[in-house]
């Protein structure tokens, strides 16, 4: 390869890494870099139903969604009424069963923020959102 | 020779930056700090027309249902301002709140408005859940209530909301804290509870918050025998 088109291709990346570079400075704090929940705290369709019936579902959507339909026997618990309904939740909880949360779309954070404050706030152990959420179990639902 | 190859390169680097330029915006990320009684954040997003033709917007979406976004106008004339009013509604959330808004207009593309939502926080119960195993020790369990950083809480009075649940509340740790506990007069029969926390602060509707207390159901002895019914206060939180 001739010198000149390296020095060309480097110019180009070079070129192109200026705007590249201000960009992601100047919205670095609207970039998602990693995802808010840990992975080892994200399950799939097919893990959750391994664990038959240790499982509470939590719906963390939107009161309206819910009520249009959900996981059979999933509990209803989102941050609209989080001091409402929290009580609802915590009187079906045993220690023994595991927290799966789910909302409506794979780029929501409303199952991540629910999870997170029942882990921290309510201190349960064992609670995981599920990958895909409400789209991933209409889709595997049988 | 070279420059008729690295100009062009470098001008389809620069020419789809230059034609995204129609709208101006004044700011895309909006701040908010609610007050402790507030239930909306509403940001302002206000935009100019810098361009020669008329923009159009294709959509506006909020990132969740929590929020709303309205446009003033479909089409905004060239030199014409406007804003996007977006509404998020706090309910019963804490923390620091991001919700985003992405705008599609035509010509410009898609652009991602940021609303950040501090919602101050008055008290915070850690945990707000206290649990016993049938026939546990019936020994009282501890909640630290933290008081929000620059808020004047001087008071709390806790109440169990059914009595076969105490609760009592003394000076906690450290400054501007409570140490509240809770003990059930028994853990032979379920038993379920809510515990309310009310605070002097706000004066005009001084905030509340809940304790969740349960003793859990002993397990069933046989098969066929159906868990014995957990007895529970009426409780009504969230107002």
């Amino acid at each position: 390869m001739k010198p000149g088109a390296i020095f060309q291709a480097l110019l180009l990346i070079a070129i192109a890494a200026v705007p590249a570079v201000g960009e992601a400075v100047y919205f670095r704090d609207k970039i998602s870099w990693r995802s808010r929940i840990p992975a080892s705290d994200i399950v799939d369709l097919d893990l959750v139903r391994s664990w038959g019936g240790t499982v509470i579902w939590v719906d963390a959507r939107p009161d309206d969604e819910y009520q249009a339909d959900h996981i059979p026997d999933a509990i209803s618990l989102n941050e609209d009424r989080w001091n409402e309904l929290l009580p609802q939740f915590l009187g079906q909880w045993s220690p023994d069963k595991k927290v799966v949360v789910y909302c409506s779309t794979k780029s929501c954070n409303l199952a991540g923020d629910v999870a997170r404050r029942l882990r921290e706030e309510a201190q349960m152990p064992q609670v995981y959102v599920l990958e895909g959420g409400w789209e991933e179990w209409l889709a595997k639902r049988r | 020779m070279k420059a008729i190859y690295v100009i062009p390169a470098a001008l389809s680097l620069l020419v789809p930056a230059l034609a995204q330029a129609e709208l101006k915006w004044e700011k895309t990320t909006v701040e908010l700090s609610p007050g402790v009684a507030e239930k909306q954040a509403i940001g302002h997003f206000k935009y100019e027309n810098t361009g020669k033709e008329p923009v159009r917007f294709k959509s506006v979406k909020a990132s969740c249902g929590c929020t709303t976004a309205q446009t003033q106008k479909d089409e905004v004339a060239p030199g014409e301002k406007g804003e996007i009013t977006a509404t998020f509604n706090i309910g019963d959330r804490t923390g620091v709140q991001t919700k985003t808004v992405s705008v599609e207009t035509e010509p410009g593309g898609m652009i991602t408005l940021t609303l950040k939502t501090n919602i101050p926080s008055v008290l915070e119960l850690m945990p707000n859940f206290v649990f016993w195993q049938a026939n546990e020790k019936p020994e009282a369990k501890t909640i630290i209530a933290k008081v929000g950083k620059d808020v004047p809480v001087k008071d709390i009075e806790v109440t169990s909301l059914n009595n076969q649940f105490d609760a009592k509340v003394d000076k906690g740790p450290g400054e501007g804290q409570f140490r509240i506990t809770i003990a059930p007069k028994a853990t032979t029969t379920p038993a379920f509870a809510t515990v309310t926390v009310k605070t002097d602060y706000p004066k005009e509707a001084p905030k509340t918050y809940y304790i969740t207390a349960r003793v859990a159901a002993p397990a069933p002895a046989a098969v066929n025998n159906p868990p014995a019914p957990v007895v529970a206060a009426s409780p009504n939180p969230g107002s």
